[in-house]
């Protein structure tokens, strides 16, 4: 589904990730986790298609179509989801606004009828119990004065309506309490399928623990410095990072 | 600290002024009053070429169609031009002959900032010939600089040994023209420094008045030029924390600062001339035209500016940025109390593409003080995805005084971004509280919230200076909250 | 500059029947403010506050005061009292208050008896020539004058439409608010015309009395407006100002509210769109002259084409005013590279146990919020409207969700829809 080879890309000249290869295949889940500006959410945007990222080599194809040439709206048309580390707040759009006006274009892509305003919103009161969200932020501005818990789930909630096929979360799970993670891995769970594809950027094995990996790596100066099976997680968090020579070459550990 | 509990600093410098600084006997002094003949009796006294007579005579020409501005928020009985002298020649000043002879008071209050012995001999006015020492420290530093073909010298001299550069570049940032008080600098000003750092030198160490050889007496109007060449760098300090006298009430300084290609110039002022007294009477009318032009791709201004003293503060260091990529900054600490006025702020004209500039600006008013921002962002059609970022803030402390902001934005390039904040706010009383419940003083905790307020201008100063800085605000709002 | 003799006879000719009426005290008043104006004649861009704005044009305008017309009501105004102004004359009326609530003003003070006549004047003073020219040359006028604790549910619509080429229309409305009243009053102005319009407002807010006020600009394209609002509040009174310069060549907005009593509060909120050639300039001071007063101020411009939006905006703590709070936002978006925007948002505190600040910004919409959208699916131009419209709907935050507000803000959509339209043309 998505196959990412030796990705280089630089912010203001400066490079920032230095030979990135991935591939996620429809039905599974990968984790990446790394140290604090290793680049995790720099490639999370680059998927996404946010402006200001040079690609200065690699490439990035996501349903066998080259992704780096396609707007972001097209992208998120095709499928592809991103769950934001910082949720931008955008005052006066409500929430519901964007959440209708961006279903509708969604289904119009997968050439879907649209939704009238009836279907939408008991559609939407589906989705809002899956990820235990007050309804009331559903008419309130856009992230505008939410707590960081609610922030998180209106972003599970914006996946849950629009059912990407490639969802990557980025630290949604940071800055929750027990029953806000456990709501937001219950709508993980929910809409882990074998034609969708899920990458989960985290710190922690916590979330680990309810949503289950098939693939763990770590990113580190820019480079996939390790992969490994779920267990990987759990000895990162035992050992943190020092034990990987974040320097050296992918794969190469330390004893 | 301290245990003088209310005497503030008005008050020692009153004593200073009872103590010693008597006027000279045997001044050369030209008659009271502004002429043509004055300026020509100027240049004459000072050799000056035909040149510069004649873009004195023209400035001169031009005052005299102008009337003093009145737009600031300062406010002050009208000043008689006509009875000012505009001419004294150097003399060496009757003094104290040693500083064991100077008021103990005033050595506290230098102890109090840390002023090295040294340059307490130099502002306690002891004569020059007993402070040996610096002036030989200074000749050495001046050997330093010239084999780097860095020219730092008086401005006088300047226009004797490098008469091309001072008519390059003189009034090319602040024209003859510019202002009231400019034109009527450029007619009689007395003297003044002159910098230039050639292509590509990084200047080694911080330049500062005090080691320049005759740097007293430049006067009232003072006239200062700095040209950093192709890829220079320069950090010049002006000005000294310690309190400083004058007889001359009124003073009209000019700064031009010229920054070429990839050239960097750092200008840090601290200001802390007389503020007069508890009426406000006899301070310093201090009324400055300060201007940087990056005239070059890439260049970069930064003015830093700590001011505490002057009855009357009128200043607004700016920056033109015309170059392409050129960033232009401005951090200012302004202390108003007791009778003081200040109105300062900045300019930032941004017609270069990709210009970038910073405003960062702290006033703080206790008793009667007036403090005033008073700032342009202007970003030219041309100057496509110009950057500006203005804070603002005051600090009130007493319920007799002011704080004023006055931001004007003028954007006609869609491309860019403008952005000004501004806030005003007491020091709450239970962030006192609050130090004072962890055994601080009243006095340390508002020193503490003060120098919180200011660390970000005060972290632009060169380290030393800093220090400086931070003692003198202490020193400055010693008993401002009662 | 002073008006030149020969310049003079138009005005005199237009004052010339209203100045002879009404009670002696207002002919002195109306003859000693035509002198003053004639004198001093229209402020000049030397005038810090004339800084931005020229008049020049106005200056140069062969102006008359135009026969009565018709007046025009927008689609779908919603249910209210409603007077109907055509060129300055009262039209129309339908309300069920009574005329000495609400009605003319020039009959409200031929009654001298009526308390509100003494207020006349008070707050509109005599330092402005436009004023004083209104003072002399205003006709038949508007009074609302509500009695202690009376309150007006429905909103009252004043409709005020010209229509006549170098028509100068000088309206003059006076609205006081006793104790505990409450109302609304949207003013909206609409025509056709390179006409000059030049209303005066005063409103006075009683202790504990509500007022909503505001005013719809949609002056046709060759319309010069410059309006004056000077409003005071009494102890504990809620005023809320919402201004909309949705239309116009040169629209000038001087709005001055006096927070003079205890525990007063106020909200001015504006919004202004600036497309083509029109120039849009809001002068705005707020005056916290009483203890524990608070204000919060919310301007949102838009420049278009080579429209051109100012914003000045002073907030005065005076001393003694001690527990003021003040906030002032003043954002504005540039959407084409000849739009300009000048935006002047200044504090002038002389207490020092206030509250107060402001920001102010001039730029494009932000990028990560247009990312946001798009991530989600959003066009790029669709992100970018939804955008504009929810900035510019800030404003409209002063009305309480409902029919009115509805209405004010398919009005302001729709005004944006054209202006987005033309920037891209
Ligand atoms: N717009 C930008 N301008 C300059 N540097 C940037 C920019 N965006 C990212 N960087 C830098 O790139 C590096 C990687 O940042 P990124 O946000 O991808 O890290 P991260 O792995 O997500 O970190 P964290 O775990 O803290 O979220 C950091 O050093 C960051 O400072
Ligand atoms: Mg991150």
């Amino acid at each position: 589904m998505l196959e990412i080879s030796n990705l280089h890309v630089a912010v203001n000249g400066t490079p920032i990730l230095k030979g990135i290869d991935l591939t996620v295949r429809a039905g599974e889940v990968h984790a990446v986790m790394g140290p604090n500006g290793s680049g995790k959410s720099t490639l999370a945007h680059v998927i996404a298609g946010r402006e200001g990222y040079e690609v200065t080599a690699g490439e990035i194809r996501y349903l066998d179509r080259n992704l780096l040439e396609l707007a972001p709206e097209e992208r998120a048309r095709a499928g592809i989801f991103l769950a934001f580390q910082y949720p931008v707040e955008i005052p006066g759009v409500a929430n519901i606004q964007l959440l209708k006006s961006a279903l509708n274009q969604v289904r119009r892509a997968r050439g879907e009828a649209e939704l009238d305003a009836m279907d939408f919103l008991d559609y939407v009161q589906t989705r809002l119990a899956l990820v235990g969200m007050k309804e009331e932020l559903l008419y309130r501005s856009i992230n505008e004065g939410f707590s960081g818990g609610e922030k998180k789930r209106n972003e599970i909630l914006q996946m849950a309506v629009l059912e990407p096929r490639l969802a990557i979360l980025d630290e949604t799970d940071s800055g929750l309490d027990i029953d806000a993670l456990k709501a937001v891995a219950d709508g993980v769970n929910a809409l882990r399928s074998h034609e969708r594809a899920m990458v989960l950027v985290t710190h922690y094995q916590r979330l680990l623990n309810y949503i289950r990996p098939d693939r763990v790596h770590v990113l580190a100066a820019g480079r996939m410095v390790k992969s490994g099976g779920p267990e990987l997680a759990s000895e990162l968090e035992e050992r943190g990072y020092g034990w990987l020579d974040t320097t050296a070459e992918v794969g190469e550990a330390r004893a | 600290m301290g245990k003088s509990e209310n005497v503030g600093i008005g008050e020692l410098m009153q004593e200073e002024y009872r103590w010693g600084f008597v006027t000279d006997i045997e001044q050369e002094r030209v008659p009271k009053g502004l002429s043509e003949d004055v300026v020509r009796l100027i240049s004459a006294k000072k050799g000056e070429p035909e040149w510069l007579l004649e873009w004195r005579l023209a400035a001169y020409r031009h005052w005299r169609t102008l009337s003093e501005p009145h737009w600031a928020k300062v406010h002050h009985p009208p000043i008689d031009y006509q009875d000012i002298h505009y001419y004294a020649a150097p003399k060496k000043k009757a003094g104290p002959s040693k500083l064991a002879d100077v008021d103990p008071e005033i050595l506290a209050t230098y102890e109090k900032l840390g002023i090295p012995l040294k340059e307490q001999e130099m502002l306690a006015g002891v004569a020059v010939d007993a402070v040996f020492d610096s002036v030989s420290v200074a000749t050495t530093y001046k050997e330093k600089l010239a084999s780097l073909g860095i020219i730092f010298c008086a401005f006088s001299e300047a226009v004797r040994e490098h008469p091309e550069l001072v008519r390059q570049y003189l009034g090319s940032v602040v024209p003859h023209t510019d202002n009231f008080f400019a034109s009527l600098n450029a007619a009689v000003f007395s003297d003044g420094t002159f910098v230039y750092v050639p292509k590509g030198v990084r200047c080694p160490m911080e330049l500062s008045t005090y080691f320049r050889i005759n740097a007293n007496d430049t006067g009232q109007f003072e006239r200062t030029l700095i040209i950093a060449d192709e890829g220079s760098r320069v950090s010049y300090l002006e000005g000294c924390s310690a309190p400083r006298r004058d007889e001359n009430q009124l003073h009209a300084a000019v700064v031009e600062l010229v920054a070429l290609q990839d050239a960097v110039i750092k200008y840090s002022t601290v200001q802390n001339w007389y503020p007069g007294d508890k009426e406000g009477r006899g301070g310093i009318y201090n009324f400055v035209t300060k201007r940087g032009d990056c005239r070059g791709a890439r260049s970069r201004i930064s003015w830093t500016q700590v001011e505490t003293g002057s009855a009357i503060t009128w200043k607004y260091p700016s920056c033109i940025l015309r170059g392409d990529d050129a960033v232009g900054e401005f951090y200012s600490v302004a202390v108003t109390r007791g009778r003081q006025q200040a109105d300062t702020g900045t300019k930032m004209i941004h017609i270069g593409k990709n210009t970038r500039s910073t405003v960062v600006s702290k006033g703080i008013s206790a008793g009667e003080g007036s403090n005033a921002y008073r700032g342009l962002v202007k970003v030219l059609a041309g100057a496509d995805n110009a950057r500006n970022y203005t804070q603002c803030d005051s600090l009130l402390m007493g319920s007799r005084c002011a704080a004023h902001t006055f931001p004007y934005l003028e954007v006609k390039n869609d491309s860019a971004q403008v952005e000004h904040e501004a806030t005003t706010s007491k020091i709450g009383d239970d962030q006192l509280f609050y130090l004072q419940s962890r055994g601080l003083s009243a006095e340390d905790a508002v020193n503490m919230i003060v120098n919180g307020f200011c660390k970000e201008v005060f972290k632009e100063l060169p380290m030393e200076f800093a220090v400086e800085a931070q003692k003198l605000l202490a020193v400055s709002l010693e008993g401002a909250v009662g | 500059m002073r008006i030149a003799q020969e310049d003079r006879a138009a005005y005199v000719a237009a004052g010339r029947s209203a100045m002879e009426a009404g009670p002696s005290w207002l002919k002195l008043d109306r003859h000693e403010a035509l002198e003053n104006f004639f004198r001093a004649g229209f402020p000049a861009r030397e005038a810090e506050a004339w800084k931005y704005t020229s008049l020049a044009a106005l200056e140069r305008q062969q102006l008359h005061s135009p026969a009565p017309g018709v007046e025009f009501l927008p689609d779908g105004l919603p249910a209210g009292h409603l007077l109907g102004y055509g060129n300055g004359y009262a039209l129309s009326r339908s309300s069920a208050l009574p005329e000495s609530m609400l009605g003319r003003l020039d009959a409200a003070l031929a009654r001298t008896t009526l308390p509100a006549a003494a207020r006349f004047g008070t707050l509109a003073g005599r330092e402005s020539m436009l004023v004083a020219l209104n003072t002399a040359l205003w006709r038949e006028g508007l009074v609302l004058h509500l009695p202690a604790q009376w309150r007006v549910d429905e909103p009252i619509f004043v409709v005020r439409t010209i229509d006549e080429d170098g028509a100068m229309v000088h309206e003059r409305s006076l609205i006081v608010l006793e104790p505990g009243a409450e109302a609304t009053v949207v003013e909206l102005c609409n025509g056709r015309g390179d006409y000059w319009r030049n209303p005066v407002t005063e409103i006075f807010v009683g202790a504990q009395a509500r007022l909503l006020y505001v005013r719809l600009v949609e002056d046709g394209v060759a319309a010069t407006h410059t309006g004056a609002l000077f409003a005071r509040q009494a102890q504990d009174s809620r005023l809320d100002v919402l201004s909309l310069a949705l239309g116009g060549q040169l629209t000038r907005q001087d709005i001055a509210l006096d927070l003079a009593g205890a525990g007063a509060s106020a909200t001015l909120h504006g919004c202004f769109l600036a497309g083509g050639r029109a120039h849009v300039d809001h002068h705005t001071r707020i005056e916290h002259t009483a203890a524990h007063t608070q204000s919060r101020e919310i301007f949102r411009g838009i420049a278009a084409g080579r429209g051109c939006g100012v914003f000045d905006g002073l907030i005065v703590v005076r001393p003694g005013a001690q527990k003021a709070d003040a906030q002032q936002s003043s954002r504005n978006l540039l959407l084409s590279p000849h739009a300009e925007i000048d935006a002047k948002p200044q504090l002038e505190i002389y207490a020092d146990d206030v509250k107060c600040g402001h920001g102010a910004t001039v730029g494009r919409l932000d990028e990560s919020q247009v990312f946001y959208l798009r991530s989600r699916g959003i066009g790029d131009a669709q992100a970018r409207a939804l955008l504009t419209h929810a900035f510019a709907l800030e404003a409209c935050a002063a009305v309480a969700p409902g029919t009115l507000r509805d209405w004010l803000t398919q009005r302001l959509d729709g005004a944006l829809d054209r202006l987005v339209e033309g920037g891209r043309k």
